[in-house]
């Protein structure tokens, strides 16, 4: 019998060494990650690759981080968010439908040539006018690019446009090299795309890395720090994390929270976060025969969640509570609903009394599972929070790709989780999804004081007063509570040490701007 | 070689001798095997704990304590009896969690077993027993299922109809019928040709009632050995679905989700996800010994040789 | 044998038909992948635009001709994530996964053999029993976590290897070990069970009781006839060590077929699915061919019939 039970312990014991396996003894190996000082390259860890190479052909946020380092756009925002003329040289808007613009010269391509008004006018009019590219929808408003000379254009848009600058620094909108396009084919571009950003493409192996070089004839002066920038594609988090504790990358992008302290404790990596444009939220139906149809029992929803639970204790500080979609820094943000909520639990009991659902309430709610950072702990918190108010929550997660058909099919129960962001720096784009023509099919929402608001401000050239009409727009909103709003995200990166390195809430990432300590 | 020759007699006529044998024949086989005797063990362990997890367990798997995050097991500093092996990250009692996930797994393990199974057998029947045309499309399936590595199928197909907990147990049951059809029909190619098959089929007997009388009972020892051990690949195969995102999703609690949450918190929270990740490994182990028994015994080859 | 190889050969066309058929039907019922496509907060207009824009609208019947139609030609269909031919997508990811196939089949034969024969000859005792046991727990760990594992240890506390990608050597240790771990159990608990069977053939005895050197008759007779199986078995693996890859080219961000694939299934990228199950299929049904020839012409009593 020994000879059978000894290497059993022995086994037995030897596997819960290889899975507990050193994993809890913080101070063992302190790692100090080099930063790659002889070579001067940058690498950055990506959660998933570049979607494409065509700037008009994605919707990735994630994409237009890296393509940012090797097109300009014509504005460009600063830290703050505020639009500034980055190719432009100087600008008017002429009437409510005609802008004037005047090109920086030398502004050059990779390949030498010079940017021209044609660049711009061949760049533009292509994701205006092509249905089929995915960036069209943001594009459509604009009507002609008239070029008047080299450096000299006018745009006209359809309707009056008040956020013209807002879709000119933003996905898209990164001028293209209209000679070099013409002469060599489309499909030799995406294989040899050239820009007049400050560093150049050199080489894009799939779901493995993107390397750029530095660009010595850069219009604002050739970026000094680094002559290589590589964004290197790591999906799995820990593994992305991993990578960044032992030197492999110098910067990782959404780090989850739990990982936070991981980066800090080590000697030589440290957090930097800040807040994004990105909002969680419960969508609720207004269709008579859901529960969720009566405004005291969305109240009662609203007031049972505690937001700080969520953004403290769920996502450990990675979140600001908010009432409203629109995050400052959005032209027409409401500041007054932002880092406020609304708790009251035993308010939302009596809500539910009078609504007469004194015995109890059963609400089926879907959502993505895996697709945002602790989504499904954060559903099953809010599940858990709406129990102690009386609301039995049956919570469907599923995969993403599922819930997006069920969206899609408007097939969801009385209201799904999702989390939504706002490419656009104005609040037109997230206020869209509450207007009736979308509303209604979606949720059964309709409002009239709204609409005629959102009529109003989306064709208003009077920012001030249109900032106004937006603002009104969100109390309604946050009144109505067509969507209870949660939190906003905050964008999350670990990196090394020897890096000055300042998030934007615009997720992008200008290796211009990241410089060695 | 200290089993006798009339053992390999014996297999003839296998079905009559097996009423005979008695509960303590197969006591004393089984305790001669010592893994066979462990791996007995723990399948008892795990079956009595899943319809008792209610009674057993402490709190309920699904309470939250936002105070309480991530509490260490009760032996380690911080740690308290209340919640011996710990809390996760939302400061559920992992101890009362995997005993309610050994309801789910095993749920999905045995049920997904016999669904592919019943498929498998009946065409394994179906294919072995009227050979020709039937044998020929039925086979080419099951090349056509052997070329694609099944967790790729069940992905593919989970991503169509959706994860939840019955989707996943049918797709399981689907994309693993392969094995038992063609050890069933080659059990029947041979055992179809024997004198008393094909003296029932001149005497008029139908075909069904051949392949449930005598067909049937003998692929019943393959069908026992080959599904063994397909519960411990699906315990584990359930798990890696729940890793690339297409598992069982919460609230449900199986080991997989368990494992799939603790993983992002190896590094500072160890025991979210090693203890449903010990409950796998220890639940197939057990599983895999018994399968091996099984099949010592049953397969009369493998009796004389090996033990 | 000719006949033989001929047969076989066309046997596959039925097989790849019904695998094409199946996969295609699952995509289509899958849906269109078009929401997937647009913004979060695509309107329905927008989202009918690009539809009919991709030619989604049409009946199943005129897609799966269309489709097979084009799949004769080597056409696969366009990837939508990628906006380029899905079949050269995933034949760009091959050499990564076959190198990592190839370095787990290293990893399972180079340890498992060894182990299996040591095994045999140990029978019954505690080396035989802590080789048994280890190869179960093989079996039993999931290899995503046993990923996981490795680079908390060897690449994080202790810093050996690499953490991730593809490059040197060393890059390709951990994910072969990840890969190679559930095929290498497998091979040392058929190896030892083949060569307990084989030792105790009649051959085998009387080599024995001759007075045969130990190691001689465990090498020359036992081993040679009882590893013919297990390269039959490691062919038969090949399924099952890709699907694997699926997992392991994910966590170490390996870029194979698998982490395609992983993506693929996510975006509801048909094309790419397509392609890559095809190619995935043949890859196995070719490995599984040339393991069934080598057999015949290994083993003489199967050449007779």
């Amino acid at each position: 019998m020994k000879r059978f039970w000894f290497p059993m312990v022995v086994i037995g014991v030897l596997s819960i060494f290889i899975i507990t396996g050193c994993s809890n003894d913080k101070e063992e190996v302190e790692n100090d990650p080099p930063l790659n000082e002889d070579d001067d390259t940058l690498v950055v860890a990506i959660p998933a690759d570049m979607a494409s190479q065509d700037i008009h052909n994605h919707n990735s946020t994630l994409t237009e981080s890296i393509h940012v380092n090797m097109y300009d756009y014509l504005f460009q925002k600063n830290e703050e968010g505020e639009i500034e003329p980055h190719l432009i040289e100087e600008y008017e808007n002429i009437d409510d439908h005609t802008w004037e613009f005047v090109l920086k010269e030398g502004v050059t391509f990779h390949n030498g040539d010079e940017l021209t008004a044609e660049d711009v006018k061949f760049t533009l009019e292509r994701v205006a006018h092509d249905e089929s590219l995915r960036e069209h929808f943001q594009y459509k408003q604009i009507d002609e690019v008239e070029v008047v000379d080299d450096y000299h254009f006018k745009i006209y848009t359809i309707d009056p446009d008040p956020i013209l600058l807002n879709r000119l620094s933003r996905i898209g909108s990164g001028i293209l090299p209209k000679d070099y396009i013409d002469e060599n084919g489309w499909d030799h571009f995406l294989e040899n795309p050239i820009g007049t950003g400050p560093f150049k493409f050199v080489d894009w192996s799939r779901d493995s890395e993107i390397v750029y070089e530095v660009y010595d004839d850069y219009f604002d002066g050739a970026v000094e720090d680094w002559n290589k920038l590589v964004f290197k594609v790591v999906p799995e988090d820990s593994t992305r994390v991993a990578e960044l504790l032992t030197g492999g990358v110098d910067i990782a992008l959404n780090v989850p929270n739990h990982e936070w302290d991981r980066i800090d404790d080590n000697e030589g990596t440290k957090m930097e976060s800040t807040t994004s444009q990105r909002v969680a939220m419960y969508l609720l139906r207004f269709q008579e025969e859901y529960p969720t149809s009566d405004p005291r029992v969305r109240e009662a929803i609203d007031l049972a969640i505690n937001n700080e639970v969520l953004t403290e204790n769920v996502l450990g500080g990675g979140g600001v509570p908010v009432r409203s979609r629109v995050t400052p820094g959005n032209m027409g943000a409401n500041e007054d609903l932002y880092d406020t909520f609304n708790y009251d639990p035993e308010r939302a009991k009596e809500l539910l009394e009078e609504a007469g659902y004194g015995d109890g309430l059963e609400i089926t709610l879907n959502g993505p599972s895996g697709r945002y950072t602790k989504d499904r702990d954060v559903q099953e918190m809010v599940a858990a929070m709406l129990e102690e108010v009386g609301i039995t929550v049956n919570l469907d997660l599923m995969e993403w790709s599922k819930f997006v058909d069920l969206r899609e099919s408007f097939k969801f129960d009385d209201g799904f989780f999702i989390t939504y962001g706002n490419s656009q720096f104005d609040a037109s784009l997230p206020l869209e999804s509450m207007r009736t023509d979308f509303a209604k099919d979606m949720q059964g929402y309709e409002n009239e004081e709204y609409e005629e608001l959102l009529d109003k401000a989306e064709v208003n050239m009077d920012l001030d007063e249109r900032a106004e009409q937006y603002k009104q727009a969100q109390e309604i909103i946050a009144e109505d509570l067509p969507y209870v709003y949660l939190y906003a995200e905050m964008v999350n990166y670990g990196t090394n040490d020897a890096l000055e390195f300042t998030p934007r809430a615009d997720e992008m990432i200008f290796a211009k701007d990241i410089t060695k300590k | 070689m200290t089993v006798k020759s009339e053992d390999l007699q014996t297999d003839k006529n296998k079905q009559n001798k097996e009423e005979v044998r008695p509960v303590t024949y197969w006591l004393r086989l089984l305790l001669k095997s010592k893994t066979g005797t462990l791996g007995l063990i723990i399948v008892l362990i795990i079956v009595c704990v899943a319809p008792l997890a209610g009674i057993i367990a402490p709190h309920d798997p699904t309470q939250m304590d936002a105070t309480k995050m991530l509490t260490p097991p009760a032996w380690l500093e911080g740690g308290s009896m209340e919640y011996i092996l710990g809390t996760d990250n939302l400061g559920r009692d992992i101890f009362s969690r995997i005993l309610y996930g050994t309801r789910i797994s095993l749920l999905v393990g045995i049920t997904s077993v016999i669904i592919a199974g019943a498929i498998g057998i009946a065409l394994g029947l179906l294919s072995g027993y009227y050979g020709g045309l039937i044998d020929t499309i039925i086979m080419r399936i099951v090349d056509a299922f052997l070329a694609i590595p099944g967790i790729l199928i069940t992905l593919v197909i989970l991503s169509v109809v959706g994860p939840g907990l019955w989707t996943l147990i049918i797709v399981l049951g689907i994309t693993n019928w392969v094995e038992y059809t063609r050890v069933v029909r080659g059990e029947v190619l041979s055992v179809k040709e024997r004198e008393y098959v094909k003296a029932a089929k001149s005497i008029g007997v139908s075909d069904l009632k051949i392949m449930m009388k005598h067909l049937l009972p003998n692929v019943a020892s393959s069908f026992i050995v080959i599904s063994t051990l397909s519960v411990a690949s699906t315990i584990i195969a359930e798990a890696s679905l729940s890793f690339l995102g297409m598992g069982i999703q919460p609230p449900t609690v199986s080991w997989g989700v368990m494992l799939n949450i603790g993983k992002d918190y190896l590094a500072e929270s160890w025991w979210v996800a090693t203890f449903p990740g010990l409950a796998i490994t220890f639940t197939t182990l057990g599983i895999i010994f018994l399968g091996d028994w099984l099949r010592d015994i049953l397969d009369p080859r493998t009796q004389m040789n090996g033990k | 044998m000719l006949n033989y190889i001929i047969k076989r050969l066309l046997q596959t066309i039925p097989v790849l038909f019904i695998i094409v058929f199946t996969v295609f039907t699952l995509v289509y019922l899958a849906g269109d992948p078009v929401a997937l496509m647009l913004p979060e907060d695509a309107t329905p207009e927008e989202i009918e635009t690009l539809k009919s824009a991709l030619n989604l609208d049409k009946p199943f019947i005129v897609q799966f001709g269309t489709y097979v139609g084009n799949l004769v030609q080597g056409d696969f269909g366009t990837s939508f994530h990628y906006d380029l031919p899905a079949l050269p997508l995933v034949l760009e990811r091959m050499p990564a996964t076959i190198e990592l196939a190839l370095a787990a089949m290293v990893v399972g034969v180079l340890i498992a053999i060894p182990l299996g024969i040591w095994s045999a000859a140990k029978r019954n005792t505690g080396v035989d029993v802590a080789i048994t046991g280890g190869s179960v727990l093989g079996q039993a760990i999931p290899n995503f976590w046993l990923g996981i594992m490795l680079i908390l240890v060897f690449s994080v506390n202790i810093q050996i290897f690499p953490v991730s990608g593809r490059g040197s050597l060393m890059h390709l240790v951990l994910p072969a070990i990840t890969l190679g771990t559930g095929l290498a159990a497998t091979v040392a608990r058929l190896t030892r069970s083949n060569l307990i069977e084989v030792l105790g053939q009649d051959f085998v005895r009387t080599a024995r009781a001759k007075g045969v050197n130990k190691f001689v008759v465990l090498f020359r007779h036992g081993l040679r006839n009882s590893l013919i199986p297990v390269v039959t078995v490691m062919a038969m693996q090949t399924s099952s060590l890709l699907g694997g890859a699926l997992i392991t080219e994910y966590i170490f961000s390996w870029p194979g077929i698998g982490q395609l694939l992983v993506q693929a299934v996510h975006m509801r990228d048909m094309a790419v699915i397509q392609a890559a199950t095809f190619v995935i299929a043949l890859a196995v049904i070719l490995m599984n061919f040339l393991a069934d020839i080598t057999y015949r012409l290994l083993d003489p009593r199967i050449k007779m019939h």
